[in-house]
């Protein structure tokens, strides 16, 4: 360890005779100074060929530096590694150009189509994984007809091909195929549906290898599926698009619905059918042998299964079809051959199967399969059940079958996702059930059902289901499905249903919503329909009562819980308010129960305008007694919380916070449809009293709300006329509340006025103060001695003989020198009316005796502040009177 | 001559006439308390309408008057209170809805019940006859609109294979239908209806689906559609005429909604009917305040305003009256001679007559030919036409003789022209012969000179 160190310090002392040059790495040598140079200069070269190397600049090429051009000659390479290294290429050349493929598609597809039928496993995966990730996905829109049939040929060419792997890939391509372009099977389902039942036939090639089946399977179901069958369907799909569609636009046909579906296709279906039952009965021996139901067998036989229902629905579409089009050159063939042929094959080699039961003891999971391949027979019986005239005894096992399901399996108790789904199977099929049994099963079939209906888990999607079920029976002549509705037994069951109804809805409170709907949606049909058949009327009138707490449950005056209904979205608020038009007598106890609904804030103002317009229009069709609405709307006007409480919007605050809008647009709702209720003298009879007794109550409450009071002066000077048609009571009770109101109005406006310098604020003061007055200026003008009673009023309260306490009380609690500064304000308002002052001249007593009261009140004061105050107020009446004097000779 | 004629639900108003382009009031006929949608101009020869009833009431009552006398000339009391009534642009049928959702098809010439047949679950509140009068379109208080073809009303075997009677049922409203109709296009047409619900729904009628919903800001109780179906008019209970999109994609206005395009004058109370004059372009509307407007509604502004009444109106139609008053009349001046002098077709039948022969129900064109307008063909059952030749053949109707009188004239006129023209012939032949004799004279003499 010591040497190096010694040694290190020789080669420093070294270092100063022999001067080492420093030179770092990498650098080139300078040129030795005798170099000649070698550069040729020229002004163009002329090359007779361009390297490989630089003709790539500018092109599309993949990872490994290839051009399309290259790639697509690879793949008909005689090496399968090198065809296989191609397709990826191509692959990842299109993935990173998407341009290239677009414009090279005919010419790609034309290339590639050709190694459909490639000998080699792995080229085959590569072309399909190519075509389903890449091609196919970016020609979604455009074209695809004519690149489709380019490989259509060579898809039925592999399709006949020796090796059998070909085969069932060309299969796969067809599934791809139909998926991403679904006219292709119309167009070629003929020979599509002839390849499959030959390769259906070999049943020697499924047996070792399912999955091999199911391969096939699925293209076959991607396919059947696309037949039109379904008129539902079609229904929901146009559903969406509603409002979207321009009204005389030009729209293109949907494609060759059946107009491409010609008889010979018809023909080899048919064909079809015997071959998938024999495929399925090979299956199902070869399962019995075993000791229980493997996933893949029980997949594939289920996929069998679904396939000769749409299969068989198809045929039912035609048939149905071809009546009604009245064709019966093409109707009366089709019906005929389905009879002798398709209808005795399902009979006989399919029907006899059910039910299916494993051959051991099942476990849990096993007979869950079973189940689900039996209901799926017995959706194929059901469907075809008028075509093939089965005998009675089997109709009876489905039919017992069709109980057991609905009784929700007793026997055992796990309800797997599998058995709802089920369920939603067979559910649409008893309608037709219930018109066609014998009567025995008829009630047996209610009686199940009304169970399960009842049992069903009421947010589950099922339960949907059995409204939709429910819809369809209860409300008559919707479909072709005919049922006796004399029938007592189904008409009980009925009952039973639409009672269920109102609980459900509480039940299912605000938060399933989507079937809040539904059930709102039921029970409008239910009473646009009932009108007809009175048992069912007053059933639905019956709704009424447990619909109560829907909108309010206990309407103590202390507590009060309110039902779903206000939480709802407005959607649903808007049924259930529609609802509301079809009771042919709307019984008050509901009125009332919708009427605290509304009386809490939380509420759109839009839904309370328009409940009060079907109500309105329920009035006019006399499904509610004229007292009733009355109450109705008084109670509106009378209880309507404005918020902030009582407090003056001084400035026009955010609609928001305030809604002393709606208020003010409640009232004229109301006035408005009072007004064409009846008579307006007769309705003004009935609601004098009533209101009289209002403004009572309110004051001995000790709150009197200014809003209130004003939406019942409006609503009555809106029915009276001039000269009023008020009764003398009623002038007199008016005329104490008025004094009181207007001084309150005053004494809130008068602090304001005096604050406010800005024009706009006090503009807006003088609008609303406005508001309030110009009902009790309409009395005045209607009715003198009113005006006399008032004034009155308010010289009894200068001089103190009336005590201002319910004032007091008030959210602004005044003083007597306040209130006696209101009044005069009150004086001078009324004083700036044109035709008020000419009514108040004939009442200059009055006023007088007002200013000697004054006056007297003016001696008493005790402070200076106050006496000024007073003073002032004096002045003003005096010099209000004078005018009045001078005024008076001229206007006489 | 375009007349306006409106009618409320208050009988003492009677039904008001106004000329439409000068604004004159013509006589107005009286004593009518018109349902809503329950008058009717039957082929623009006379008025028809069904009256309010009471509740309690058993059967309904249809009026008809003629437009020279103020006083009802024709009084029908069907089965039932009827509500809607429409009449075919010829004036050959009318159409009643009932309160319990029946539909009635009368026969105007022979007052016979054709058909009746149960369309709706509750009362019917609107009735309209397509372009060419093959369907008939109703609307009933269940909130739903249907399409019944007529072929199928009277193809009996169809009927009875057939499940519904019904081309469409339409059952997206949730209220009552308040006003429906149906645009140009035949049977590629659109159908607007108006509901309580607040909304205003387009139908395709070829194909039979929703093509647009429209949600206004409140009732809509009337429509009328542009003649050019670009936007159609819709007469609301907060007394607005709302102006709605029938061919733009989306042109929505924020102030009311989407394709609400904007709204014209505003009436103080609810716009109860709407209709449109083709001919002037102008928009009529009858409102809750007895007062019927007729608007230019490209500006919106009034043109014209009638007073019909206190109370409500709840009709207003458009009729083209003919210049020539009554040609009936004036062709025939005896007409006193006739049925208690009443020119009016006999009253609405109660029941189906079932004891007739139902296969003769073949429309034919008329034997009125000659005393209706040349351009009308009315159409008249083969019944009518039997009762007309039975007539003719015991020459003992006031028309036969008529007919008769008509031949006389033509006969005579024959007659006199035959005469005239003997009477040219016998002097064509006396010149001849004068002539003949003093060309003989003439001869003579040259003959003689001659000689």
């Amino acid at each position: 360890m010591v040497r190096p160190k010694a040694l290190s310090k020789k080669q420093q002392k070294k270092g100063i005779d022999f001067k080492k040059i420093k030179r770092k790495v990498g650098r080139k040598l300078p040129p030795p100074k005798n170099a000649t140079n070698t550069e040729i200069k020229s002004k163009a070269i002329v090359l007779p060929e361009q390297s490989v190397a630089s003709d790539r600049v500018g092109l599309a090429v993949n990872k490994k530096g290839l051009t399309l051009k290259e790639l697509l000659q690879q793949t008909s390479h005689h090496n399968p590694k090198v065809r296989r290294d191609a397709l990826m290429g191509i692959k990842d050349l299109f993935l990173k150009h998407p341009d290239e493929l677009r414009l090279h598609m005919y010419a790609v597809v034309e290339k590639l189509r050709e190694r459909i039928g490639d000998d080699d496993k792995l080229v085959r995966e590569a072309l399909y994984q190519l075509f389903k990730s890449v091609i196919f996905p970016s020609c979604k829109e455009g074209n695809q007809g004519p690149f489709v049939s380019l490989m259509m040929a060579y898809i039925f060419n592999a399709m006949t091909h020796l090796a059998v792997d070909v085969r069932l890939m060309a299969f796969r391509f067809l599934g791809l195929v139909v998926l991403h372009y679904p006219p292709t099977f119309l167009l070629y389902a003929e020979k599509i549906l002839q390849n499959y039942e030959e390769i259906l036939c070999k049943h020697q090639l499924f047996a070792q290898d399912r999955s091999k089946l199911k391969t096939a399977l699925a293209g076959l179901m991607c396919c059947l599926s696309l037949l039109p069958c379904n008129d539902q369907e079609d229904n929901a799909s146009e559903k969406k698009t509603t409002g979207k569609r321009l009204l005389h636009g030009f729209e293109q046909d949907v494609y060759a619905s059946s107009s491409g579906w010609n008889t010979l296709g018809l023909e080899k279906l048919k064909g079809l059918v015997p071959v998938l039952i024999n495929c399925l009965r090979e299956i199902l021996s070869v399962v019995n042998s075993l000791p229980s139901l493997e996933f893949q067998s029980f997949d594939c036989m289920l996929t069998i299964l679904q396939s000769i229902d749409l299969a068989v629905k198809f045929f039912i579409a035609t048939i149905d079809k071809s009546e009604s089009d009245l064709q019966t050159t093409l109707g009366g063939a089709t019906l005929a051959t389905l009879d002798q042929g398709v209808a005795s094959v399902i009979l006989k080699r399919l029907c006899v199967l059910f039910p299916l039961n494993p051959a051991h003891h099942a476990s849990q999971k096993d007979s869950d399969r079973y189940f689900a391949l039996n209901v799926m027979i017995a959706d194929i019986f059901l469907s075809c059940s008028e075509w093939i005239s089965p005998p009675d005894d089997m109709s009876e096992r489905f039919l017992e079958f069709v109980e057991v399901m609905l009784l929700g399996k007793i026997s055992d108790s796990a309800k797997t996702e599998a058995t709802v789904s089920n369920k939603h199977l067979l559910l649409p099929f008893i309608p037709k059930l219930l018109a066609q049994v014998p009567n025995n099963w008829k009630s047996r079939l209610l009686q199940a059902f009304t169970r399960a209906f009842r049992e069903c888990n009421h947010q589950s999607s099922l339960k949907l289901a059995f409204l939709s079920i429910i819809e369809e029976i209860v409300i008559p002549g919707q479909n072709r499905i005919h049922l006796d509705v004399s029938d007592p037994e189904l008409l009980d069951h009925q009952i039973a249903w639409v009672r269920e109804l109102p609980a459900l809805l509480i039940m299912l409170g605000e938060k399933h919503q989507s079937v809040t709907q539904v059930v709102l949606r039921l029970i409008l049909r239910l009473g646009q329909s009932a009108s007809s058949r009175p048992t069912l009327q007053g059933e639905y009138d019956n709704i009424q009562y447990p619909l109560q707490d829907f909108f309010c449950k206990c309407q103590d005056e202390s507590s009060v819980s309110y039902g779903p209904f206000i939480r709802l979205s407005q959607d649903c608020q808007e049924l259930a308010v529609s609802c509301l038009y079809y009771f042919s007598h709307l019984d008050s106890a509901l009125l009332k129960a919708i009427a605290t609904c509304y009386l809490c804030n939380d509420l759109e103002p839009s839904v309370l305008f328009r409940t009060i317009e079907v109500l309105d229009s329920a009035y006019a069709a006399g499904h509610i007694w004229i007292s009733d609405i009355i109450s109705f709307f008084i109670t509106l006007l009378s209880r309507f919380k404005v918020s902030p409480d009582n407090a003056l919007p001084v400035k026009e605050v955010e609609p928001k916070i305030s809604n002393c809008g709606t208020l003010r647009l409640l009232t004229s709702v109301v006035c408005s449809c009072l007004l064409h209720i009846g008579d307006e003298s007769m309705v003004l009879q009935m609601i004098e009293k009533v209101i009289i007794d209002q403004m009572f109550v309110s004051l001995q409450k000790l709150k009197p709300s200014r809003d209130n009071a004003c939406a019942l002066l409006r609503l009555l000077v809106t029915l009276d006329s001039k000269p009023t048609r008020l009764s003398e009571q009623t002038i007199d009770g008016l005329a104490s509340f008025l004094a009181l109101y207007l001084i309150d109005i005053c004494s809130v406006v008068i602090p304001h006025i005096s604050e406010e310098d800005d024009e706009a604020a006090v503009a807006f003061l003088d609008r609303m103060t406005h508001y309030y007055v110009l009902p009790c200026l309409f009395l005045f003008d209607r009715s003198q001695r009113l005006l006399k009673l008032v004034l009155n009023e308010m010289e009894s309260l200068i001089s103190g003989r009336t005590s201002l306490s319910c004032l007091k009380n008030g959210s602004h609690g005044t003083d007597h020198s306040t209130s006696v500064i209101a009044i005069v304000y009150v004086l001078q308002l009324m004083h700036k009316d044109f035709k008020i002052r000419q009514i108040q001249s004939s009442f200059k007593a009055e006023i007088e005796c007002i200013l000697r009261s004054l006056q007297a009140l003016v001696e008493s004061s005790t402070t200076l502040e106050e006496r000024h105050k007073l003073q002032c107020a004096y002045h003003r009446v005096h010099r209000m009177l004078g005018n009045l004097q001078e005024r008076t000779p001229c206007l006489l | 001559m375009e007349v306006v004629i409106a009618s409320s639900s208050v009988a003492d108003a009677g039904i008001g006439c106004w000329d439409l382009h000068t604004g004159a009031e013509q006589l107005r006929l009286k004593s009518c308390a018109s349902t809503a949608r329950g008058l009717t101009s039957v082929g623009h020869r006379f008025v028809a309408s069904s009256q309010l009833r009471d509740p309690s009431a058993t059967s309904g009552s249809v009026f008809y008057w003629s437009w020279d006398r103020p006083q009802v000339e024709v009084k029908s009391f069907p089965a039932e209170p009827i509500l809607p009534l429409a009449a075919n642009s010829e004036g050959t049928y009318i159409a009643g809805g009932s309160v319990s959702g029946e539909i009635y098809l009368w026969e105007v010439p022979t007052g016979k019940l054709l058909r009746k047949w149960h369309a709706h679950y509750r009362a019917i509140t609107c009735l309209v006859f397509s372009d060419d009068d093959s369907l008939v379109i109703s609307g009933s208080e269940d909130g739903s609109v249907r399409v019944w073809s007529l072929f199928m009303i009277f193809d009996d075997m169809r009927r009875q294979e057939a499940t519904h009677l019904y081309e469409h049922s339409f059952t997206g409203h949730a209220l009552r239908i308040t006003d429906v109709v149906i645009g140009y296009g035949g049977s590629n047409a659109i159908i607007v209806s108006a509901s309580e619900d607040r909304t205003c729904k387009v139908w395709s009628l070829s194909k039979g689906i929703l093509l647009r919903n429209i949600v206004f800001p409140s009732m809509i109780y009337a429509i009328a559609l542009d003649p050019g179906e670009h936007v159609f008019y819709a007469g609301s209970r907060d007394g607005k005429i709302y102006v709605a999109a029938l061919n733009a994609e989306s042109s929505s206005n924020d102030a009311y909604g989407m394709y609400i395009i904007g709204s014209l004058a505003d009436h103080s109370k609810a716009v109860t009917c709407l209709t449109y004059s083709n001919s002037l372009n102008l928009l009529v509307s009858g409102s809750d305040d007895g007062m019927v407007r007729v608007l230019d509604p490209k500006s919106g502004n009034v043109m014209r305003m009638f007073r019909h009444s206190k109370g409500p109106i709840n009709n207003v139609q458009i009729v083209r009256k003919q210049l020539g008053f009554n040609p009936r009349m004036v062709v025939n001046p005896q007409g006193s001679s006739r049925r208690h002098g009443s020119l009016l077709p006999p009253p609405l039948e109660k029941y189906t007559n079932s004891s007739d022969d139902d296969s003769d129900f073949r429309t034919v064109v008329s034997l009125h030919g000659t005393s209706y307008e040349p351009l009308e063909s009315p159409h008249i059952s083969s019944n009518a036409m039997n009762q007309q030749i039975e007539e003719l053949q015991r020459q003992s109707s006031s028309y036969a003789t008529e007919m008769e009188l008509e031949r006389l004239k033509v006969d005579s006129k024959r007659s006199m022209q035959m005469v005239e023209k003997w009477k040219q012939m016998y002097e064509n032949l006396h010149q001849f012969c004068v002539d003949e004799l003093l060309d003989i004279d003439q001869v003579q003499p040259t003959k003689a000179g001659f000689t």
